[in-house]
């Protein structure tokens, strides 16, 4: 076919098919080198980038989980994720602490740590750092997490003081958790109002396990090990965040040995096609993410009204009661999912299956919907009222293939019961600005929590979360109540017992329907070893997992 | 003297369109429905945040005011900051740009190079076997959707045959950066897959424009004069036919540079290829003002440069354009 081309032409043309036939093999060719125990390569498939990784102003999942790696804490929660008093915190930067009397808590620094170029870390660095996230410039997004912590000073270079404005059990948790101690030598000359894109963000200087080495935008990024690290040499020695856009492209990356590990698989057709690799180990643990189909409890469009439909409790109930949770779940995400006992994931350690929920049961629904005039009375299966059809929107969010999947499977459920469900499928940010404003009828929402479950369920659920996350506007005076009561009980039994009647009586004003709790399954190479996932945290304990000199692969030996 | 006239209309057309279209893109993403403040939906939001962000950014002053600003900081070479990716639009755009270029670069290079000589091929052997084989070849190859395309060579060449990467611009381990040959083999064979896909899809299209624009300069008197006159059929077919069908390649070239440079998004996507297109789109969902107008901004720059390009190019092809162009005789033979 060449000799058909013109003369001109055939040059180029063979030089460009030479080079991608040329680039295949010799871009298979490794330059290896490294042995021993400390010289493993762990790739993240990622999905999603962050926007920086100076801790004050990430949100997004994968910028926490390499500023595990960058930015100690005080002390961090441990295997049980228990948030009350200090049982079972680990420590940190903080080599020990003690109470000064009911309000203030004292931390002592270990004098090991160091910023990475070299500067001690100091109590400095820790007032330094409260003082940041409190500052509404930096505009914190754990700013109302440390609401109740007055003071944070430096007694000596090696001791900070915590003064708590109240006394209650999760003191220890909010002085610790929230915040990652920053470097006060380096960003104290940034203003304020810049940091959220102060270059500091995109090249980090931490105190962690890992060094950062390079942010390649849209691509990578690449942590090196710190031999140095102070709490003991990581055993992995590189660690790469690789960007993917698609799930499904992380999940084959993973598959065909192009990345070490993801997360998150967040479907059964993902989890097959990973149990048929078998170079894949999977790891099962605690989600914290709940999804709930948010009943608006105002008219849509005017807070001010009362919603003609949801602002009938005995409406949302039977609403509640005709959806099939159990089985949706079982359909749609297997033993990645459970239905939850209330505004909760399995993560919080009020999990509680015993927490009385409403039945499925469509008779009793569509009873109280006769009850309540809703009846089909033109015979065109759908109920109506005073000339006015049961009809409402469900909100979704384009992004989300799962919720996309569930809004159709409420629509089904709801239609058997003679209620007419349309469906709005639109971006994120629109759903974001509508759920915020009140401009919906329904809207399918996730949640994610961290393992206390004071601050996500009353920003959420209590009337302190109007204007914020309580987007559906419930209230009741009394599950308020009971949230007051449960955060600041100090007994472990006592909160327990409290959050429970908190959420029976939640479940029984069924602001929402409670859809389902992801269960996070982990996919992990086989040769690495020592795995261990925190659920709050799946990187937490990154700096303990090994690659043992016996299950090295090319990848592994690579040296720069 | 005229041709200078004419090239200093075309330029300043092209700045009235690019302005044009940067005060429609400004508008339209300052108007459209979503709350830019919206990361992920699954964080509860803190009630003073959002305004506090809103006033960092300016985004709480009336539009007039925000175009203004934005027009001057325009002037001074400043395309403001990305408020999602928390950095000045100009670095983001910096770092994407090049990868956009190569991914275009080397689809255009397969396009035009595999298109043009199918299409030579074939109208050469016009309704003979090679040709009937091909047009149907090409007609499949161009009804399939580029994306479909894109996950089946990736499945297939990527997942389970293991030839080629599963996305990404290079071996995140090996070459992060391009500072070796071997880690210029390695970008090619990362380039391999989404350039294919992009590329042969086009060089279908091409194919199928090139052989018509051959086969109906062939029925021209200049090339039946040609051939009376004796000329070898290679010189009929590259010194008289193709060189008057090259004007419609021409044109094809100038309506596909753009697109190559700002549509691949989904195969930007599919193969995590850090380009411009994907840029835009994470920009839009994420209502990120500053970052969507620079791409507009960047887009109708290259869709007007590509377009000019045409146009001169069209004008060295072919005499009879520049003669109409400078308004001193008629553009087409009597």
């Amino acid at each position: 076919m060449l000799s058909a081309m013109p003369r001109r032409l055939r040059l180029p043309f063979s030089i460009l098919v030479a080079a991608l036939v040329a680039g295949a093999p010799s871009a298979c060719e490794r330059r290896g080198g490294c042995t021993g125990s400390y010289c493993g390569t762990l790739i993240d498939a990622a999905v999603g980038e962050p926007g920086t990784l100076l801790p004050t102003s990430t949100e997004e999942i994968v910028a926490r989980d390499i500023e595990e790696q960058l930015f100690l804490k005080l002390a961090d929660v441990g295997m049980s994720t228990n948030t009350v008093g200090d049982e079972d915190f680990q420590p940190l930067l903080a080599q020990r602490w003690e109470w000064d009397g009911p309000l203030t808590l004292v931390f002592h620094l270990d004098p090991r740590a160091r910023w990475q170029d070299g500067q001690r870390v100091t109590a400095t660095d820790v007032a330094f750092t409260f003082d940041a996230y409190n500052d509404s410039a930096v505009a914190s997004p754990y700013r109302p997490q440390l609401k109740r912590i007055a003071s944070v000073t430096p007694r000596d270079s090696l001791t900070a003081v915590f003064r708590f404005r109240e006394r209650y059990p999760e003191m220890f948790y909010d002085a610790v958790y929230h915040m990652r101690i920053l470097p006060a030598h380096l960003l104290r000359p940034v203003p304020r109002d810049q940091w959220k894109t102060a270059p500091f963000g995109r090249a980090p200087v931490g105190d962690g396990p890992y060094r950062f080495v390079r942010w390649q935008a849209a691509q990578s990024i690449e942590l090196v090990a710190d031999s140095t690290f102070f709490l003991g040499r990581p055993r992995l020695r590189r660690l790469i965040w690789r960007f993917t856009p698609d799930l499904g492209v992380a999940i084959s990356q993973v598959v065909a040995d192009q990345a070490d590990i993801r997360e998150q698989v967040v479907t059964p057709e993902n989890l097959e096609r990973l149990r048929a690799a078998p170079q894949i180990a999977l790891y099962p643990y605690r989600g914290n993410v709940y999804t709930f189909l948010s009943f608006n409890q105002r008219a849509n469009g005017d807070t001010a009204k009362p919603n003609p439909i949801f602002a009938d409790r005995e409406i949302r109930r039977a609403l509640s009661m005709a959806v099939d949770r159990a089985s949706l779940v079982r359909s749609r995400l297997g033993e990645l999912g459970k239905v939850p006992p209330g505004p909760m994931s399995s993560l919080l350690w009020i999990w509680d299956p015993e927490i009385r929920q409403l039945p499925f049961d469509t008779a009793q629904a569509s009873s109280i919907l006769n009850a309540r005039g809703w009846r089909d009375h033109d015979g065109d299966g759908i109920r109506d009222r005073a000339g006015q059809p049961l009809a409402f929107h469900i909100l979704v969010p384009t992004t989300s293939v799962l919720r996309k999947q569930y809004a159709r499977l409420l629509q089904e459920e709801y239609r058997a019961i003679g209620v007419r469900v349309d469906i709005d499928e639109v971006e994120n940010s629109v759903v974001g600005q509508r759920v915020g404003t009140g401009h919906y009828d329904t809207a399918i929402l996730s949640r994610a929590n961290d393992p206390s479950p004071s601050s996500g369920i009353a920003q959420t659920w209590t009337r302190a979360g109007f204007g914020g996350s309580n987007f559906g506007r419930y209230a009741n005076p009394e599950f308020d109540r009971l949230v007051d009561r449960a955060i600041a009980a100090t007994s472990p039994d006592d909160a327990r017992r409290l959050w429970r009647s908190a959420m029976d009586l939640i479940n029984a004003d069924a602001p929402a329907v409670f859809l389902y709790s992801l269960e996070n399954m982990a996919a992990i190479h086989s040769r690495v070893d020592n795995v261990q996932l925190r659920p709050d945290s799946w990187a937490a304990l990154l700096r303990g997992w090994r690659i043992p000199s016996s299950g090295l692969i090319d990848r592994d030996r690579v040296e720069r | 003297m005229t041709g200078v006239v004419w090239l200093l209309r075309r330029l300043v057309a092209s700045v009235a369109i690019i302005f044009a279209v940067v005060t429609l893109v400004f508008i339209l993403i300052h108007v459209a429905p979503g709350d830019p403040c919206v990361g992920s939906d699954e964080s509860a939001r803190d009630p003073a945040m959002c305004p506090l962000l809103i006033r960092q950014f300016g985004l709480d002053q009336p539009l007039y005011v925000q175009y203004g600003r934005y027009l001057l900081q325009l002037l001074q070479g400043n395309l403001g900051y990305s408020f999602s990716l928390h950095r000045p639009v100009r670095d983001a755009l910096a770092e994407t740009i090049p990868f956009t270029l190569q991914l275009a670069g080397v689809a255009l290079l397969i396009d035009f190079l595999v298109g043009l000589w199918l299409g030579i091929y074939q109208a050469l052997r016009v309704n003979r076997l090679p040709d009937v084989v091909l047009s149907n070849v090409t007609l499949f190859a161009y009804s399939l959707p580029t994306f479909w395309l894109a996950l089946v060579l990736l499945l297939l060449f990527a997942e389970k045959v293991k030839l080629f990467p599963l996305g990404g611009p290079s071996d995140p381990v090996l070459c992060p950066l391009i500072d070796s040959a071997y880690c210029v083999a390695d970008r090619i064979w990362h380039l391999v897959l989404p350039a294919l896909t992009l590329g042969l899809v086009g060089a279908a299209g091409t194919a199928r424009f090139q052989r018509a624009a051959m086969l109906e300069v062939a029925q021209q008197d200049f090339v039946r004069t040609a051939r009376a006159k004796g000329l070898s059929e290679r010189r009929v077919v590259l010194r008289h036919q193709l060189r008057n069908a090259l004007l419609s390649f021409i044109t094809r070239f100038g309506l596909t540079l753009p697109f190559l440079l700002t549509g691949a998004v989904l195969i930007e996507t599919i193969f995590a290829w850090p380009g411009m297109g994907r840029l835009a789109v994470d920009a839009i969902l994420t209502r990120d003002h500053a970052l969507v107008t620079a791409t507009g901004l960047i887009a109708s720059t290259v869709v007007v440069s590509g377009n000019f390009l045409a146009d001169i190019l069209i004008g060295i092809a072919d005499p009879r354009v520049r003669v109409a162009a400078d308004g001193t005789g008629s553009p087409l033979p009597a």
